[in-house]
């Protein structure tokens, strides 16, 4: 038996906006990524081989997973388009699909299961084709049974919700606490029952825990807190003093201030959501919600180093000719500037540049293009640090043109873009698609390479 | 780079061997503007050893120019290292990825 | 922010409208204004039909007002909280120190079924 996963961006898009950076594969459901739901259940069914097919990036779901080792299974993965329909995913995946019985789930379901019910028997003699089905998603499977059998299913051991919004999700992780800790493997040390307790949890004697509770790795519950009942806590939680949580999921890196009550409600860094109306709000004080994921600085700072010290050798370069040519092409009208707000690498945060664009009259504009004479006033932007000296090309804030989306954490501007150095076509997608190799392949002497590869198409 | 050249149904199946990079990109574009445009044609790259953006981008050109002729490109057979490429740039978004090439050229 | 006198009831009402967010820019401005309102009377309400978003300084302006208001023997009640900003008043346990009404009417309503002290 083999496992087919298909999932499609448009039915987990919604989680993007509620939890930015977590793949919704890998959200956790008291505190077990989704995606290792998926691979229990297909173990259950005697699966060797999963395969996870998405039309969305599934580089997160591979770092965590990679080839399935940990569970003894092998796991690969493939993609598709938006439009496909299961039968063509089928067909792009005939190889994996040859030979074997393969279970196809498909969309963004939660597989209600019971570890101790046997699907690899119940699975091995059911017939071909769709198997169950809630609207939203289904599971099928193809091939012919093994062993054919005339017992009818009966009572089917599973069942399927669709996680649709974020009440399900709240609802669903309410369950499993209350009435499935028994149906599902969960992590963490479990002296009694009902209570799943992570590794380096720090509880003083004044706080205050009650069953059922889950609590990840990683957590610091301060004096007289008060976890009550139905909760689960993330890893890397500080619930400081005297707080009371009480029927509310507190995702991982997330920082609790003193005195607080989290009632029935979400808490995912500095968010904080109401799960039954949907209503979210940004804490903007740190001191009582904050996130507390780590920055990675210091990989940017050599590179912004670098970038700088360039910069500052095109500005030597180029200041002659600038000097030169920039009045002659002011009073000709062959220096056109544009203002406009950019997006930055950060989300939601805007900055504003002007763009130089010049004409195309005479030997002199020639000569400006050609030395990107354009670019001169932009390159101290570098050396404050807005921008970087080669990057993504910089996005107008503008809701006709391309949107960064959350995923995107590549983007940083520049005053040159990696699709000037490449040739390539600098239109929407085609570009981001040069500007995410690059996120990954850039170093700062190859982005040096690059800026000089940049200067010399431009002339051409 | 090497590359073999088979017919299977209406699509013409283009093996690739070697390295898919600036040096040897445009050979893929020469051999490629050979063909007829209307051409479909389904790309192997089971034997591609080393993939960067400029052999991406002239996928990617392949690609749009095929477009407007209302014919396919199809890539099947990607191994692990071109794979990554295609995941990390998320120019999977762009084509239609067979683990087979007998089923690319099928539909 | 806009303070009216509402006479429908048997001693005044001051109504007081919080619009947009109340936070460290200007809860100062609050507080400063809130003493000059106190000094016409002592029954207050905010009416919060219009108020997007308020931060821990916000809160503390108001809970200061409240404060205050006590102290003059009164009371601070609070109308139309939008779900953002009932939250907040959950979220740090301040709901429990207020009175609040759907609306301001109700609001000033129950000034005069129960006197402040």
């Amino acid at each position: 038996m083999k496992t087919l996963i298909v999932i499609k961006k448009q039915e987990y898009e919604w989680l993007l906006d509620l939890f930015p950076g977590v793949h919704p594969l890998l959200l956790p459901i008291c505190n077990k990524p989704f995606i290792e739901f998926f691979v229990d259940f297909s173990i259950f069914t005697g699966s060797n081989a999963i395969r996870i097919v998405s039309d969305g990036p599934l580089r997160d779901v591979e770092r965590y997973c990679e080839n399935g080792s940990r569970w003894g299974v092998e796991i690969s993965y493939g993609s598709m388009l938006p439009a496909d329909e299961l039968h063509s995913v089928i067909d792009k995946n005939r190889r994996f699909c040859q030979e074997e019985r393969v279970v196809i789930i498909s969309g963004f379901l939660f597989i209600h299961y019971d570890k101790k019910s046997d699907y690899a028997s119940l699975f091995a003699s059911l017939p071909s084709g769709e198997l169950f089905s809630c609207g939203r998603g289904s599971i099928s499977l193809t091939g012919t049974p093994v062993v054919e059998t005339n017992t009818t299913t009966g009572a089917s051991p599973f069942s399927l919700t669709a996680l649709d919004s974020v009440g399900k999700y709240y609802r669903l992780s309410m369950d499993i606490l209350k009435n499935g800790l028994t149906r599902y493997v969960l992590p963490g040390y479990s002296s009694e029952s009902d209570c799943y307790i992570g590794r380096n949890v720090v509880i003083p004697k004044s706080a205050e825990i009650k069953k059922p509770v889950i609590i990840g790795n990683n957590v610091q519950i301060l004096s007289n807190s008060v976890i009550d009942k139905n909760s689960v806590i993330g890893s890397n939680v500080i619930i400081d003093r005297e707080s009371v949580i009480s029927g509310s999921i507190v995702m991982d890196n997330t920082y609790i201030g003193e005195h607080l009550e989290v009632k029935d409600k979400i808490a995912a860094g500095n968010l904080l959501i109401d799960p039954e109306s949907g209503t979210t709000i940004v804490m903007e004080d740190p001191h009582l919600l904050t996130s507390m994921a780590q920055s990675k600085v210091a990989g940017t700072l050599l590179r912004r180093v670098v970038h700088a010290l360039a910069a500052t050798l095109l500005i030597i370069l180029q200041f002659l000719p600038w000097f030169l040519l920039r009045p002659i092409l002011g009073i000709q009208g062959n220096w056109k500037r544009d203002k406009g707000q950019y997006h930055t690498g950060l989300p939601g945060k805007a900055f504003t540049m002007t763009k130089t664009t010049i004409g195309n009259n005479g030997p002199l504009c020639a000569i400006a293009k050609a030395l990107s004479l354009d670019r001169f006033p932009l390159l101290f932007r570098v050396l404050s640090g807005k921008l970087l000296l080669i990057g993504s090309q910089p996005v107008l804030i503008n809701p006709a043109t391309r949107v960064i989306p959350n995923s995107m954490s590549g983007y940083r501007p520049g005053v040159f873009s990696y699709a000037e150095a490449e040739d390539w076509p600098e239109i929407g997608i085609d570009t981001e698609i040069v500007e995410h190799y690059y996120a990954v392949h850039g170093n700062p002497l190859k982005d040096i390479a690059m800026t000089q590869k940049a200067l010399f198409n431009r002339t051409h | 780079m090497n590359i073999s050249e088979k017919n299977i149904n209406s699509y013409t199946i283009l093996s690739l061997q070697g390295i898919l990079n600036a040096s040897s990109a445009p050979q893929l574009k020469t051999y490629i503007a050979g063909l007829p445009d209307a051409q479909s044609i389904v790309v192997d790259l089971e034997n591609v050893e080393f993939l960067d953006s400029s052999g991406l981008g002239a996928l990617v050109g392949i690609a749009r120019r095929k477009k407007t002729s209302n014919a396919v490109i199809k890539l099947a057979r990607m191994n692990e290292r071109v794979k990554k490429v295609f995941e990390i740039t998320q120019a999977y978004t762009l084509f239609d990825i067979y683990d087979d090439v007998s089923a690319a050229a099928e539909a | 922010m806009i303070f009216h006198l509402d006479n429908s009831t048997s001693q005044p009402v001051g109504i007081v409208i919080l619009k947009k967010r109340i936070d460290a820019s200007n809860s100062s401005e609050l507080q400063k204004a809130f003493a000059h309102w106190l000094q016409q009377t002592n029954r207050l309400v905010f009416d919060c039909t219009e108020l997007d978003f308020i931060d821990s300084s916000g809160l503390g302006a108001i809970v200061s007002c409240l404060r205050k208001t006590l102290e003059h023997h009164g009371d601070l009640k609070l109308a139309g909280l939008g779900p953002k900003v009932a939250m907040v008043f959950e979220l740090t346990k301040a709901k429990k120190l207020f009175s609040i009404f759907s609306d301001s009417s109700e609001a000033i309503q129950s000034f005069s079924v129960v006197d402040p002290k």
